[in-house]
């Protein structure tokens, strides 16, 4: 009687998530799959040959450009990460704590609303505002400075990054402080922790699952970003996002720009897995 | 030589238009276990937090140990609290919870250990040292919130409803262990609390207040027996108010008459009555007997049973007398047994000229 009510339970919870395992699997699953059976295929004469076959592993992983892209796109999402987070703590912390909430409710309402535009319309934005004759350097100029070059460097690149990820992560990161009990910022102070030191003994803590999948968000975004290192880096030095076109482009390498995309899909996995792992990981 | 630890003067506490404390005047001694009551939202809590500096004052002073403590940051006064929530850190394991005072005021790692196991031992904790506080119970979380205020051996303790969230059993045994802890470490306990019971049980003297004012200070007896009106004689529970006349007043004795008939009743000292005048008697429910034949008594009224409300030793009877007044009295369980109680039985409720206590307007 008790097993057929839990049985029946089963089926009605499972009715339930089919759709979105069906979703999963056909739209994630099966081109993930697809994708990395498709590194293994040939090309001949400009054309895809289905096939199993290890050269293209091989042949990526032997070149010095696939690591140079590789380290320089991880360290400019890392850098990224670093810069953004940053940024958006004192922001967050000012909304969370020093804000009412109509205040509060405003501001998450203003970070939602880049989200509207285009990424790339925001993007081309920001060539305006950061050419030799843009709108900074033309102030700069007007105090009597040199102009700096900021389009197509890794500066550029960084405001572009920052322009994809810092709404959405002083959105994350305010709604985890948000959620802080204050009693125990309150306790803290009680037993003699100066107001600078609640934030790293107590609040950082207590916010710790928020701020880091706010970090790993900024994190993915930029490591697969193709947008800002193409029109504000430049594509110089190039990172693999812009590797995996430049491979299709010569000569039909699908094949191999597949291996570009499983690597930074796995380096994305392993990433992701750490940093929920370190959040959720008890301290004493 | 003064012996007050804590002087409040004059205290005001707004929150927008809202007061919240108003002219707050109280001493506090040293040594003293001082409970704050009154029913929600009276304004003991934000007088609590203003004693540790988590609210400042809008206007008025308080001085702890002779100084002024105004603009004293909260984290630079020795004022450790027990909150209501416990606000143990769930980061931080239970021995680390307790180091945590000692950590911020620079103890070394050893020094804070020692200390730390000393009071979780004192507080019969230790073998959950390295626990986390999602493992403990109730109980041994009151312990640990315990043990992590009074870790750094400060003149003066907190306490915010600290016992609330307790089981009924759980609540009588820490009242025993914070009444022993006060008596043995001799410091200044402030304990903010709804419950009477929690109050009368183990504070020196109690403070009522209601919207924000003090409406009596005393010794728990003081406050049973004589409560000061008629919102305290409510506030504490199975008193009995009779609103009456004076009928006839003699050297030390009032009769007073009230729809239920004339009760005789000391008259108070302090107070200068005339003839005439309307006052409130209050009779507390557990000084009255209960019988079924008329008693030969100073105060004698005949009522019928309308309930009756049974909570393992003593019961509570809810009787009527003629113009509709409800009387309440309470009985131990074993005498009710001698009783005829059915609902509209008819009893006789008697009490002594000397157990009425007149209130003052």
């Amino acid at each position: 009687m008790a097993s057929k009510t839990s049985k029946g339970l089963t089926w009605y919870a499972a009715t339930w998530r089919l759709p979105n395992l069906v979703w999963q699997f056909l739209f994630f699953v099966v081109p993930l799959a697809f994708l990395f059976y498709l590194s293994f295929w040939l090309v001949r004469n400009y054309r895809m040959v289905p096939g199993f076959d290890s050269v293209n592993w091989v042949k990526m992983l032997s070149k010095d450009y696939f690591w140079d892209a590789y380290y320089f796109t991880f360290c400019m999402a890392l850098v990224a990460t670093v810069i953004t987070s940053c940024i958006a703590f004192p922001c967050s912390y000012g909304l969370a704590f020093k804000t009412s909430n109509a205040t509060r409710r405003w501001a998450i309402f203003f970070l939602i609303i880049p989200f509207f535009t285009s990424y790339l319309v925001r993007i081309y934005s920001w060539q305006v505002i950061l050419a030799e004759n843009g709108v900074i350097n033309a102030a700069l100029g007007y105090l009597g400075l040199n102009p700096f070059i900021m389009l197509n460097t890794v500066v550029g690149t960084l405001v572009g990054y920052l322009t994809l990820a810092l709404p959405l992560v002083v959105i994350l990161q305010t709604l985890s402080l948000s959620n802080i009990d204050r009693s125990l910022i309150g306790a803290a102070e009680n037993l003699g922790c100066g107001r600078l030191r609640v934030v790293f003994t107590v609040i950082i803590p207590l916010a710790k699952i928020g701020l880091i999948v706010g970090a790993v968000f900024c994190f993915i975004l930029s490591f697969g970003d193709f947008v800002s290192p193409y029109y504000l880096g430049g594509s110089k030095p190039p990172t693999l996002s812009i590797l995996i076109i430049d491979t299709t482009k010569s000569g039909q390498q699908w094949p191999r720009a597949a291996v570009v995309a499983v690597s930074m899909i796995l380096t994305l996995l392993v990433v992701a897995f750490a940093a929920v792992t370190a959040a959720y990981r008890k301290r004493t | 030589m003064n012996d007050s630890l804590v002087v409040f003067k004059n205290v005001v506490k707004l929150f927008g238009e809202f007061v919240a404390v108003k002219e707050f005047s109280l001493e506090i001694k040293k040594g003293e276990f001082l409970a704050i009551m009154g029913p929600s939202g009276c304004g003991k809590t934000t007088t609590l937090r203003m004693l540790a500096g988590l609210d400042q004052p809008t206007s008025g002073e308080i001085c702890l140990n002779g100084k002024l403590m105004n603009d004293v940051k909260p984290s630079e006064r020795d004022t450790p609290m027990v909150w209501q929530t416990l606000a143990l850190f769930p980061f931080l394991n239970v021995i680390k919870n307790v180091e945590f005072g000692l950590k911020m005021r620079g103890f070394s790692a050893d020094e804070r250990r020692i200390k730390a196991m000393t009071w979780l031992k004192r507080l019969e904790i230790e073998e959950f040292a390295s626990r986390d506080i999602s493992q403990l119970s109730g109980g041994q979380r009151q312990r640990v919130a315990l043990a992590r205020a009074l870790v750094t051996e400060p003149k003066i303790l907190l306490l915010d409803e600290p016992l609330s969230a307790l089981d009924a059993h759980l609540v009588i045994r820490m009242q025993s262990v914070l009444t022993r802890l006060q008596r043995e470490l001799d410091i200044t306990f402030v304990y903010v609390t709804h419950s009477q019971s929690e109050a009368f049980a183990m504070a020196d003297r109690v403070v009522i207040m209601a919207k924000g004012e003090i409406e009596q200070i005393g010794t728990p007896r003081e406050i049973y027996r004589a409560p000061a009106n008629r919102f305290i004689a409510e506030f504490i529970g199975r008193n009995n108010i009779i609103s009456g006349s004076i009928l006839d007043k003699k050297e030390n004795l009032i009769t007073l008459q009230s729809k239920a008939g004339p009760f005789s009743v000391s008259s108070p000292e302090k107070l200068s009555l005339e003839v005439g005048e309307k006052l409130n008697l209050v009779v507390s429910a557990d000084v009255i007997t209960v019988s079924e034949k008329k008693p030969e008594a100073d105060n004698v009224i005949e009522c019928s049973l309308i309930g009756e409300e049974f909570i393992g030793s003593i019961v509570t009877l809810f009787l009527e007398a003629k113009g509709g007044i409800e009387f309440k009295a309470q009985i131990q369980q074993r005498e009710i047994q001698n009783l005829d109680i059915r609902s509209g039985s008819q009893l006789f409720l008697s009490w002594p000229t000397a157990s009425g206590h007149i209130l003052p307007k």
